[in-house]
């Protein structure tokens, strides 16, 4: 039975996650374990949507999560937080970009700030792949629209709706030219 | 307003704990609402019941136990003192001893080592007596403690002094009639920045692989350091996942200390009026 640690405060992240960290086959150890994460985490940052194998892009994710919600947490005049940018990004230009770019983006989220895809892998191939994209990127989303389809339930009944009303206008356009003809045939009996 | 005052009342008692014996409150005390106000008193509660977090692993949280252990804890608390406490503090306990039923126990003795959460939670005290080391471990709230008195509210450099039991014993020797050190009020809770001289190898454990901060030169060959080096892991400070899994997130720490807040409160006053009736006692004496 441990102690929680209490030096350090962080943000509850808004992914799942798992009780225990992959090894990810890395034959350097922890070290190099590190450095695959690195690379991806650099490379998610930069490329906003990456395409990858699902246990390295599910460990990657935890990672990024932290980073932004780290950045957003105490921002860029806390030294602790650099010092772990400057690690995690690779590319140093990066680092501006976690900052001035991510952070205010994802300051008002209330989810998660990365989303995961499983992606589809190519026959004789059976490995698990995934995409892994930051929410809020410029790129077309990956999932079609589906608002528009017209056999999506609330589409049918907003249909039956529509349809309901527009016979019940019909039907009072209806009774007022019904209204104004006899009143103008009563007229001309006179 | 009435939300208020329960927060008011738990500072208070925790001025008390920190003064421990004087008999003076401070009534003056600005009643504060916001929602930031409140996240800063909790985060501090995390220093003085950092008992109070669950364990970190996620295989073990259970959310009812957990929330059962807090209101067993608080009705602990209700009924003996337990006073704030850090590493490096020189505590008495007074416990009633099964081999000898009828007669307590009192032991003094500088904190070494703080463990375990939730009703688990113990610290393991150390003293010289008659030149041999002594240590008790004791649970927080084991019912037979009959009370906790900290003699000496402070801190050391390490999060355990462990490397007590190699040390020089001058360094953990305390007398047993020691008197309350009252700190002024308001005052944080000091450092202690000694720094301990261990006695010549063989140790217990390998100390110049534990980054201490607390202990002056080993004086031991390179070939100590070198190995020490070696087996150094830089990398884990940059392992954020690992350091999110021995945490609790804030979050869950502001609904945790805001829960309890409340009942402390209760304890708390309970505390004041057993600590009135002890104050009555010594004109007898006089």
């Amino acid at each position: 039975m441990n102690q929680a640690e209490i030096s350090k405060l962080v943000s509850q992240l808004r992914v799942r996650v798992n009780p225990r960290l992959r090894k990810l086959k890395s034959a350097g150890g922890p070290e190099a374990r590190l450095d695959k994460l690195r690379k991806t985490v650099t490379a998610l940052i930069k490329h906003e949507r990456i395409e990858l194998n699902y246990p390295r892009a599910d460990e990657s994710r935890m990672y990024a999560e932290r980073l932004i919600s780290d950045a957003i947490r105490y921002g860029d005049c806390h030294r602790e937080t650099m010092e772990m940018a400057d690690f995690w990004l690779i590319e140093k230009q990066l680092v501006h970009k976690l900052f001035k770019v991510l952070a205010p983006r994802f300051v008002n989220y209330s989810t998660a700030y990365t989303r995961m895809y499983t992606a589809p892998s190519v026959y004789p191939e059976v490995v698990k792949r995934a995409v892994l994209e930051l929410r809020g990127n410029p790129y077309p989303s990956l999932v079609p629209d589906m608002h528009n389809n017209r056999n999506l339930i609330h589409n049918v009944l907003l249909d039956e709706a529509k349809k309901a009303y527009r016979t019940q206008k019909y039907e009072e356009i209806a009774a007022k030219i019904d209204a104004a003809e006899k009143s103008v045939s009563e007229e001309a009996r006179k | 307003m009435l939300s208020t005052t329960p927060r008011l009342a738990l500072s208070r008692q925790l001025k008390n704990f920190r003064r421990f014996a004087t008999a003076t409150t401070t009534p003056a005390e600005q009643p504060v609402k916001d929602k930031s106000d409140t996240r800063k008193n909790v985060l501090e509660y995390r220093q003085i019941y950092p008992e109070f977090l669950p364990d970190p692993k996620i295989e073990f949280r259970n959310p009812i136990r957990e929330k059962l252990e807090r209101s067993d804890m608080i009705a602990r608390r209700a009924n003996v003192d337990i006073p704030e406490f850090y590493v490096g503090s020189v505590l008495a306990v007074t416990s009633a001893d099964r081999h000898s039923p009828g007669k307590l126990h009192r032991f003094v003795g500088i904190c070494i080592k703080r463990e375990g959460c939730g009703l688990r939670a113990n610290f393991l005290l150390r003293n010289v007596i008659d030149h041999q080391g002594v240590e008790i471990l004791y649970d927080m709230y084991d019912p037979t403690i009959k009370g906790i008195e900290v003699l000496r509210l402070e801190k050391r450099l390490d999060n355990e002094l462990l490397y007590l039991r190699d040390a020089l014993p001058e360094y953990s020797t305390f007398d047993s009639n020691m008197e309350i050190e009252i700190l002024p009020e308001g005052a944080p809770v000091p450092v202690n920045e000694i720094k301990v001289k261990l006695k010549p190898r063989p140790w217990l454990d390998r100390w110049e692989r534990k980054n201490l901060k607390g202990v002056q030169d080993l004086e031991l060959p390179q070939r100590f350091y070198d190995r020490a080096k070696e087996l150094e892991t830089p990398w884990e400070k940059y392992d954020l996942m690992k350091q999110y899994m021995r945490t609790v997130p804030e979050e869950e720490q502001v609904e945790i200390f805001s829960e309890v807040q409340t009942h402390l409160h209760r304890s708390g006053a309970a505390q004041k009026l057993k600590r009135k009736r002890t104050f009555v006692k010594p004109t007898k004496l006089a």
